[in-house]
């Protein structure tokens, strides 16, 4: 059991002085067994991972079906000009929409939890209809729509690629990030809130200093999710792209019909060392400025 | 995001309660609304002739009548179901995770375990699923693993199974379950559950009076979350659980993209949303009156002095 | 708004007509109609979209001067729209450094995102090549989405087998060349089916008795109800209700309690992994599986009889196509003989050239029976198409999958 304790994510860097002690008496078992659930779910998380990154040392034709050991397929990042694109314009929306989303949910969770009325039903139910349809009803909708836009209305920033895939991919994660925001706002105590303006602070400097510490966490994992939504849209990327923009899980199922290559897996992986050098990275810069989630959130947030 | 902070208004002006939505809600009716209400409108049309997609200068109710068919409940049923137990599997498995990242495990890491979570879906959906079969396969690891260690006499066979299914699902929505739960957890901080031990209440007491009821709009949203999309998806049961993860959503994605029907496709839609509507009402209603009992037997009242 | 579908007649000039044409699309994109704009297009047209409906010869729209390539200078670039990772890379270089333009592939993962994205866009997508399958093109031309191919400048077309030209949606290759084409078999496992299965009923019976639970079936409307008709001698484009029926009642009861799943490409994965036991696969697809299974003699592939299909992946030039020059040079450089054999090797289908076959087993690849058939065998292939029966075809193959999923 203490050598599951041990264990810790990758690039946790070890320190000698571990968290304060909380209990006054031994850890119970309680405690260790949530430490294994929790460290069992991030092992089924990252099993197929694993595979991926094995796989991608494959010098097959075929992805799934091992060969022998090599590095050719890490070639084609620097050979293959469309898997190089694909993964850059991917990145680009990722970020651009995720931040979007972020902004836009931000505000109206907290509008949400804060300013609660008769308009929060209509909007709660604006949320759950943007969560429930279908996503190929999404990009059939919306592909003449933005046409329309960048043709017809003579709005033509909706002709650009990128502009037309963040819009696609923002509706869902704004919606998903207001959730999260409201959930961490709604019931909590108030009082900061009221003191900081009973003290004559504005409500925007209120909103700066109280308001978005106190949403952080959500803050940053609605931005996560977003991001990682974006990441793996397909439908309503295939409809609203245009030419020199097709993300890479478009390319990567269209490649179905030709059988996919280990250059795919290749790709997820140098993906992989990357995020993760720069979460490590992330984490690192931290360590020397602060610690505990909200205060990373605040360093993060500039408030 | 410091920019999240709208122009501070002069001091005392009142904005309405909704301003801070305001921007959230345009965006969402001009890039959802506005698109979707022309899907409406196609489902009151007809699809004229082979190579035309939808019309509407004859306006019916045809294709509502069309959609009930034996064969939209019948693809119902199974998605009601593959939703339920997908959603409260990722409530089962997203529970104590989430518990031991936002509470258990040392605060200055909990940041990059929760970013730990999210690093596994950067890898691209169809590239997981691959490494899912090449794990599952009759062929693959587990299974080789479980025969030398002589766990089973035959080859894997879970591929394809409703528990194929479960797995597909579970591992591609868990993040958004353990998400809102790490939030709402986080929130509830350790004076507040120091206090109620310190007011002799036993663990397992302080969890479910103080942890469970604080985190509860995070529970909320995490369901709502997991649930609701995975009603209109029709890609992620399938990748594992081949013909048992049949969705509804299948149904309408079919008529737009290979019957090119968009009439019939529209009016499915429309049902569709509507019917995963009437269940999310039925649950909730369900859910409130399980918890009344419980409520009233907690249930603090505090009289205002007059 | 005018109605898309309410045809509208208008007194021109015959020069005037691509013109008016153009404006009345753009227009009703104005009524954001985009897609039920091709019907005033189609009306116009002579055709009438919905009597057009079994009639593959398309209607020839004639084409703005500016996208009919003359053989001038070659545009710096070239907009490639296609399946994913459907041409050798060596093929994609080389046409840059001999002739010039930079090559953008952007991917769909079907026809009909194909379809409604050139619908969409009008000729604004950016699009210089596409690479519609056959069956679609009658719908593509009609809804005037291609440009006519100068085939003046294709002078390379006479390396191409004859046999693979002038197909029934494009008899004189007006606006489609073949780029590859497949035809559609069963893979089985010849450890747990011991006997041998030769025609499509043999898969059907095989699939309900001992493969029962482990089969798996394309996953694609026509190729299921495929089966039954190529199993009975039935013309698989049949708009006959009293065939269609007979193929639901088969599908749908007999056939789909036994499939465990609809997978379109079992080759990149169930047949290496020895997921399923009998499998409906496209030739390529499970050539590519076999070579790359651990034990491929466990593996035997049938090409479907007595009938099967033949389907062709087609080059084809988007109207409003901005590089028309180049497109048309890049098309003309692919279907010289040594790119032909390079895009074989790499994609594992035929790509229509004559003789490749000889070429292909010169330069040593490997299960190529895979890849070429007899004229006996091709004899036996037909192509499909959209046609009124496409309806049923997918309200059946979603009660396949109802049935299955129970």
């Amino acid at each position: 059991m203490s050598t599951v304790d041990e264990r810790r994510p990758a690039g946790a860097p070890v320190r000698a002085d571990g968290p304060p002690p909380r209990n006054r008496v031994p850890r119970p078992w309680t405690d260790r067994l949530l430490t294994v659930v929790g460290v069992l779910v991030l092992a089924f998380l990252f099993a197929p991972i694993v595979v991926v990154i094995v796989y991608s040392f494959n010098e097959g034709r075929l992805l799934i079906a091992w060969d022998h050991f090599g590095f050719g397929s890490f070639r084609a990042l620097t050979e293959r000009p469309a898997i190089r694109s694909a993964v850059v314009v991917s990145l680009q929306v990722a970020v651009l929409s995720s931040l979007v989303a972020t902004l836009l949910g931000t505000m109206a969770g907290v509008a949400l939890a804060r300013r609660p009325g008769r308009w929060t039903w209509w909007f709660i139910g604006l949320l759950l209809l943007v969560s429930v349809t279908p996503e190929i009803v999404d990009a059939v909708s919306l592909l003449p729509w933005l046409v329309y836009l960048g043709n017809d209305a003579g709005l033509s920033v909706f002709n650009g690629g990128i502009v037309r895939l963040v819009v696609g991919h923002s509706l869902f994660s704004t919606a998903v990030v207001s959730y999260i925001v409201r959930a961490r706002l709604v019931g909590l105590d108030e009082s900061l809130e009221e003191a900081s303006g009973d003290l004559y602070a504005p409500p925007g400097r209120t909103f700066r200093r109280i308001t978005v510490p106190l949403a952080m966490p959500a803050v940053l994992a609605g931005f996560l999710l977003s991001f990682t939504l974006s990441l793996d849209n397909t439908i309503v990327s295939a409809f609203v792209q245009v030419s020199g923009t097709t993300p890479w899980p478009v390319y990567v199922l269209s490649a179905l019909r030709s059988g996919l290559r280990p250059e795919i897996a290749a790709v997820s992986t140098v993906m992989l060392v990357l995020t993760l050098l720069a979460l490590g990275l992330v984490a690192w810069v931290l360590r020397r400025s602060g610690d505990s989630a909200t205060d990373i959130a605040r360093t993060m947030g500039g408030g | 995001m410091p920019e999240a902070a709208p122009a501070a208004p002069p001091s005392r002006l009142r904005l309405p309660r909704f301003a801070l939505a305001l921007p959230a809600g345009l965006w969402l009716v001009v890039f959802f609304v506005v698109p979707i209400a022309t899907i409406v409108w196609f489902s009151f049309g007809y699809k004229p002739g082979l190579f035309g997609t939808h019309a509407n200068d004859v306006l019916s109710l045809e294709r509502y009548r069309e959609t009930f068919s034996s064969t939209f409940f019948a693809t119902f049923r199974n998605t009601l179901w593959v939703g339920v137990a997908g959603t409260a599997l990722c409530l089962l498995v997203g529970m104590p995770a989430a518990y031991w990242m936002a509470v258990k495990a040392p605060a200055r890491r909990r940041g990059l375990l929760i970013a730990l979570v999210m690093v596994p879906y950067w890898t691209n959906f169809l590239v997981r699923t691959i490494g899912w079969q090449v794990i599952l396969a009759p062929q693959g690891w587990l299974s080789g693993l479980l025969q030398s260690l002589h766990l089973t006499s035959g080859p894997l066979d879970i591929l394809y199974t409703r528990t194929a299914v479960l797995i597909g699902v579970v591992y591609n929505y868990l993040p958004l379950m353990i998400l809102p739960l790490f939030v709402a957890f986080d929130r509830v901080g350790e004076p507040l559950r120091e206090a109620s031990k310190d007011l002799g209440a036993t663990r397992w007491r302080t969890f479910t009076r103080v942890t469970l009821p604080l985190a509860r709009p995070g529970i909320v949203a995490g369901t709502v979350l997991v649930f609701i999309p995975l009603m209109g998806d029709y890609v992620t049961a399938t990748v594992l659980g081949g013909a048992r993860g049949n969705m509804v959503g299948q149904l309408v994605a079919s008529q737009f993209q290979t019957a090119q029907n968009w009439a019939l496709g529209s009016a499915m839609a429309v049902v569709l949303i509507l019917v995963i509507a009437v269940t999310v009402g039925v649950f909730a209603a369900l859910a409130w009156l399980v918890g009344r009992p419980l409520r009233a037997r907690h249930r603090l009242v505090l009289e205002e002095v007059p | 708004m005018t109605s898309p579908e309410q045809p509208l007649r208008i007194l021109a000039h015959t020069s005037a007509v691509p013109r008016i044409r153009r404006e009345l699309s753009r227009r009703s994109l104005l009524g954001l109609a985009a897609v039920g704009g091709a019907g005033v297009l189609s009306a116009c047209g002579g055709g009438g979209s919905g009597s057009g409906a079994s009639n593959p010869t398309a209607v020839p729209t004639g084409a703005p001067p500016s996208q009919v390539a003359t053989g001038g200078p070659l545009e710096g670039s070239i907009s490639m729209y296609s399946w994913g990772d459907y041409d050798a890379p060596e093929v994609l270089e080389a046409f840059t450094k001999d002739k010039g333009p930079k090559i953008t592939t952007d991917s769909f993962g079907s026809n009909e995102e194909l379809i409604s994205k050139l619908v969409a866009g009008k000729g604004t997508g950016g699009y210089d090549i596409v690479v519609p399958t056959g069956a679609f093109i009658p719908q593509m031309v009609q809804n005037g989405l291609l440009a006519p191919i100068n085939k003046e400048l294709i002078t390379n077309l006479q390396h191409m087998d004859p046999q693979f030209l002038g197909q029934a949606w494009d008899p004189e290759n007006n606006y489609s060349i073949c780029k590859a084409w497949g035809t559609t078999g069963f893979v089985y496992d010849k450890t747990k089916i011991t006997r041998e299965l030769k025609t499509w009923s043999d898969f059907a019976d095989a699939a309900t008795k001992e493969a029962s639970g482990k089969v798996s079936v394309l996953d694609d409307p026509a190729e299921i109800t495929g089966i039954y008709y190529w199993a009975n001698g039935i013309d698989w484009n049949t708009t006959d209700s009293a065939q269609i029926d007979a193929a639901e009642k088969f599908v749908v009861e007999t056939l789909a309690p036994h499939v465990a799943a609809f997978d379109s490409y079992p080759g990149g994965q169930a047949i290496p992994q020895g997921t399923h036991w009998l499998m409906q696969v496209w030739n390529g697809d499970a050539r590519i599986g076999i070579q790359n299974s651990k034990d491929p003699e466990r593996w035997q592939w049938v090409l479907g009889s007595p009938t099967t299909e033949l389907w062709m992946d087609n080059w084809a030039i988007a109207a409003g196509a901005p590089h028309p020059e180049a497109a048309h040079a890049f098309i003309d450089y692919v279907l010289t003989p040594e790119n032909q054999l390079a895009n074989v090797d790499y994609i594992g289908y035929h790509t229509g050239a004559k003789d490749i076959e000889d070429a292909a087993k010169k330069a040593g690849l490997d299960m190529l029976d895979m890849v070429f058939f007899t004229p006996e065998q091709i004899a036996t292939m037909k192509t499909g198409e959209v046609n009124d029966a496409q309806q049923r075809t997918v309200d059946i193959w979603n009660k396949a999958k109802a049935a299955a999923g129970a």
